[in-house]
């Protein structure tokens, strides 16, 4: 992406760049080749000969000018190849340096300054080909940079000036998923003015952030500064959430990507539902509650919790036994149908954020944990619940035994993550909500009630994190580093009470009791994670999150340009860098969205239809789906999209027919560098 | 700890069990109360009640169906336990028997019309308590200062004469067979079927010599062999159309069953409409609501000729 940026403020405006475009002559024209080779500070110059180097460039055909100069990329050495490019008249640019991913987009837009068009620059790569990988044999690896040279200069001769290709522009964006990093990516781009849908699986948006009590180390009500935002979400007009609903197919590419969701049926009509409630009253039936972490119950038509976004009631027809005392609740308001089928909608947007978030590790199948097993072991999100004052209990922290509440709790840190044969990772915020759990006890029962946090590491490691870990040393909470080897937890049969016992680094045994132990069990990437990646045609990592495009320069975008990534489903983060990343992925959207077309470099596949036997082989070829064989006029033939197409060439390779080329990267041109390379050898043998 | 949905079974019960941190929900069958029949099958709104029958093996008596329930579909409504004739099913939330589907008129209760006439039984308890085939009738005898008396014999005819007697009746497992009403003396006992319709069996189709319908019947004298043809009758006056026949017979079709009405509290309920289809037919739950529909309307009717009438005065 960035890459495409760069090129497109680079180049001209479209008025002065067209004439020169079309200009015939360049072809006929007699090829002017200028050769800058780069020292690189001592990178290249410490083991390649570069006055050898220039000199021997000079003898090749066509090359009018050749130079050596420190570092042609920065600002003076750019001025120079301009200078140069006017002086000598040079129609053709090598610049012999580095990987042309790092700095094939900079001299294209310094090529493009001189009024040269940017596809008439190669790029020989004598720094990781050559003075990089044969430092010990500086003879020879000039010997190699001089055949590097020599294959760029033949391939330059041939080089066609190419014309970016434009594709328009959908200024609509989609969300999927509406957790905290969503709904800031929404807010942030319906500000901006662009019309945003919010794709959310579940009936709400809100995600984990609303059913935590309160957020580390301020101790915030969670939901007091998340709801407002959900509130603004749902009231926004240039925002439209449709909730309850699953992406099915992403076709198209940044600035028309083609989106089918499919709304699952609520049997409540949205438009109707006020909210009230009545139809809740009425029903007969509950289930447990997921919202409540299970803890609780909901009716068979509710909400899942009372700020819910949008404020719809939605029937669970695998709990609902259709007495229809919901319907007479409802009255004149008919908003029950339960007729509603599954709706399809499709979307035309031109970007999409992913925000789908995280799940929560089940600690069942780590048997010391007794997760499951033991009833007053808990996990940290089942705590929340319980001591949420809107949770089942009403805010009391109770036990599942007897109900009654404890004197001594117990938290455990790292379970599941941190372990090699489930979660290898951190999972990054344990140690402060586990903090926050232990200081919310201790400020709340003072001393009537006993905290242990048994950890490994205090990752305390944010802005005022450190200061929060100090707060919670001094009220009171006992801290005990143990290994992660070797810890467990055993029940009173009786009293079903609980002790923790585990081991210090130099492996003396610790333990303490405890009427109730709190896990703090890894977070996963979410289940949905390997079906939005197969729709988005996007990578997931060896951990399962997202892969990002670059994890240091280029957080947030993917590889496919106009799929930005944001919040836990790209690595796991607290709510402030969710909520960061969230507006990032929203700049980078508006990035794309604010354009009014999409330039896509012209390195992208052409297809001779006459020669095509639409025999599909390049169909499955491709990765990026970006071919498809249709028919025309009766003929089948293969057509490339332009806008998917990352120019890699496999299906220029893989066509029987010969019928795909790539432009720059045609079979003339590679066979004349291949050529290029061998020439000497097969001097020396003859 | 995650919620707990547990199922366990034993020879005498099955349990199903939601264990919440603030809720428990529970479902008990008892199988000693259970006849195998299908009305909870028919009745549930979730499809979470499986019968299965057992084969029938040569020689033996037949064996009653058994009754098995998803955990993963039940949600715990209580329908089946309202429904069961026989009040095998317990469903209760935090132990206590209060089911939401009755409170909120979500289904209906089925009625069991019995009355008791304490003073036309006989001073016999073995005679009073015997004649109810599932022995849901209990006796006791009071002098007249209250005492109970346990030996009769002990007892002169005067003393006897004197003697009042206390009925009850286990109401809630009483599927209104009617037994009782026939064999007590005249009066004693007055019972009407929640349950109507028709059991005929088909001769012809009936096989030689099985007694399998007889085996699993829980009324005793529902089902007969006839002398004549020494193949099983029904006596329709002790049936009560709960099935358990129909799923113990081994020929399809041999017997036939169809339950024409039942006898309920007034609800109005999709949930009661769907289990009264599935129960009786698509015709007779219509005619129900049609039923139901007209006395709507008569009602509205005399509400506003009552209430232009108040105005007229």
């Amino acid at each position: 992406m960035p890459r495409r940026t760069a090129l497109k403020k680079a180049e001209t405006p479209e008025k002065e760049r067209r004439p020169r475009q079309t200009k015939p002559k360049a072809k006929a024209e007699e090829p002017r080749i200028g050769v800058f080779v780069c020292q690189c500070g001592s990178n290249i110059a410490s083991v390649i000969d570069v006055d050898a180097l220039t000199r021997y460039a000079r003898t090749l055909r066509n090359v009018a000018h050749a130079e050596n100069m420190n570092y042609p990329c920065n600002h003076q050495g750019q001025d120079a190849i301009i200078a140069a490019i006017k002086d000598k008249k040079l129609n053709r640019v090598v610049v012999a340096g580095c990987s042309p991913r790092l700095y094939e987009p900079t001299f294209q837009s310094c090529v493009s300054q001189a009024e040269l068009n940017p596809w008439l620059f190669e790029m020989a790569n004598i720094r990781e080909f050559a003075s990089y990988c044969h430092q010990t044999t500086p003879g020879e690896a000039t010997e190699k940079a001089k055949d590097t040279v020599r294959m760029a200069v033949a391939k330059a001769r041939l080089l066609e000036p190419l014309k970016p290709i434009e594709l328009p522009m959908t200024k609509r964006v989609m969300v999927i998923g509406g957790g905290i990093a969503g709904i800031n990516a929404a807010l942030d781009l319906a500000d901006m003015g662009f019309k945003v849908y919010i794709v959310e699986k579940t009936e709400t948006i809100g995600g984990y952030m609303a059913l935590l009590d309160k957020t580390f180390p301020t101790l915030d009500c969670s939901i007091c500064i998340e709801g407002p935002k959900m509130v603004d979400v749902g009231r926004h007009p240039n925002i439209e959430i449709i909730s309850y609903a699953d992406v099915l197919k992403v076709d198209g590419y940044a600035g028309n990507f083609k989106v089918k969701v499919r709304k699952n049926p609520r049997y409540v009509i949205a438009a109707n539902c006020t909210g009230c409630g009545e139809c809740r009253d009425a029903c007969p039936i509950e289930y447990p509650n997921y919202a409540d972490m299970y803890l609780g119950v909901r009716k068979a038509i509710s909400i899942p919790f009372g700020q819910a976004v949008p404020l719809t009631h939605t029937i669970n027809r695998d709990y609902c036994i259709e007495c229809y005392k919901c319907v007479d609740a409802c009255g004149a308001r008919q908003a029950i149908n339960f007729d509603q089928k599954p709706e399809e909608i499709d979307l035309n947007v031109g970007a999409i954020v992913v925000t789908i978030g995280y799940g929560m590790y089940n600690p069942k199948d780590l048997e010391w944990t007794g997760y499951g097993k033991f009833s007053n072991v808990f996990t940290a999100l089942e705590f929340e619940r319980l001591i949420l004052a809107a949770g089942p209990t009403g805010g009391k922290v109770v036990r599942a035994s007897d109900g009654q509440k404890p004197h001594s709790v117990a938290f455990i840190q790292c379970v599941g993550s941190r372990d090699v044969n489930r979660y290898e990772y951190c999972s990054s915020f344990c140690c402060m909500y586990t903090l926050k759990h232990a200081v919310m006890l201790k400020e709340k029962y003072r001393d009537a009630i006993e905290v242990h946090v048994f950890y490994n590491d205090m990752r305390s490691n944010f802005k005022g994190y450190e200061e929060f870990f100090n707060r919670a040393q001094k009220s009171g909470v006992r801290f005990l580093r143990v290994k992660l080897e070797n810890r467990r937890i055993t029940e009173d049969a009786q009293t079903k009470s609980l002790t923790v016992y585990g081991e210090t680094e130099d492996c003396k045994p610790v333990s303490a009791e405890a009427d109730m132990v709190v896990l703090a069990n890894a977070a996963v990437p979410a289940e949905t994670g390997p079906e939005v990646a197969r729709i988005l045609n996007i990578p997931l990592g060896k951990d399962g999150f997202f892969k990002e495009c670059q994890p240091k320069i280029r957080p947030t975008d993917t590889e496919v340009p106009g799929i930005f990534l944001a919040g836990a489903c790209q690595g796991l983060k607290d709510i402030p860098y969710s909520v960061a990343q969230g507006s990032a992925a929203a700049a980078q959207a508006a990035s794309v969205l604010s354009k009014d077309s999409w330039t896509v470099e012209p390195l992208v596949a052409k297809v001779n239809e006459e020669l095509c036997s639409g025999c599909r082989i390049c169909e499955s070829a491709c990765s990026y789906r970006a071919i498809n064989v249709e028919k025309v006029d009766e003929k089948p033939v293969a057509k490339v999209v332009e806008g998917l197409c990352r120019g890699c060439g496999i299906c220029s390779s893989a066509c029987p027919m010969d019928a795909i080329t790539m432009p720059n990267y045609s079979d003339n041109q590679i066979v004349t560098q291949i050529q290029a390379v061998m020439e000497k050898r097969v001097k020396k043998r003859e | 700890m995650p919620l707990k949905a547990l199922k366990e079974e034993t020879a005498e019960s099955l349990t199903l069990e939601w264990v919440l941190h603030v809720k428990n929900y529970k479902l008990t069958l008892d199988k000693s109360k259970c006849v195998g029949c299908q009305i909870c099958t028919l009745a549930c709104p979730k499809e979470a009640v499986r019968l299965e029958r057992h084969p029938k093996i040569q020689g033996e008596k037949a064996q009653k169906a058994r009754v098995d329930i998803d955990l993963a579909k039940c949600n715990f409504c209580g329908i089946c336990d309202v429904s069961c004739p026989y009040g095998a099913i317990n469903v209760t939330v935090d132990g206590k028997h209060l089911l939401s589907v009755l409170d909120k008129q979500s289904f209906p209760q089925l009625v069991r019309d019995i009355k008791v006439d304490a003073h036309k039984f006989p001073l016999d308890r073995e005679k009073s308590e015997d004649v109810c085939p599932l022995k849901l009738i209990k006796v006791s005898f009071l002098t007249a200062d209250g005492k109970k008396v346990e030996d009769l014999s002990s007892l002169s005819e005067p003393e006897r004469r004197r003697l009042s007697v206390n009925v009850e009746i286990e109401k809630d497992h009483c599927p209104c067979c009617g037994v009782c009403e026939v064999k007590l003396p005249d009066g004693a006992i007055h019972v009407r079927k929640f349950l109507s319709g028709k059991l005929s069996i088909n001769a012809e189709k009936c096989p030689d010599g099985c007694t399998a319908c007889m085996d699993v019947c829980p009324i005793t004298g529902a089902l007969y062999v006839s002398d004549s043809d020494k193949k099983v009758h029904v006596n329709e006056m002790f049936c009560v159309y709960c099935g358990a026949c129909k799923l113990a017979c081994p020929v399809d079709d041999a017997l036939e069953l169809k339950r024409t009405r039942i006898n309920h509290t007034p609800v109005r309920s999709g949930a009661w409409n769907k289990a009264l289809e599935r129960l009786t037919s698509s015709t007779e739950m219509s005619k129900e609501l049609k039923t139901r529909g007209s006395l709507k309307a008569r009602e509205s009717v005399k509400k506003r000729v009552g209430l232009k009438g108040e105005k007229c005065a």
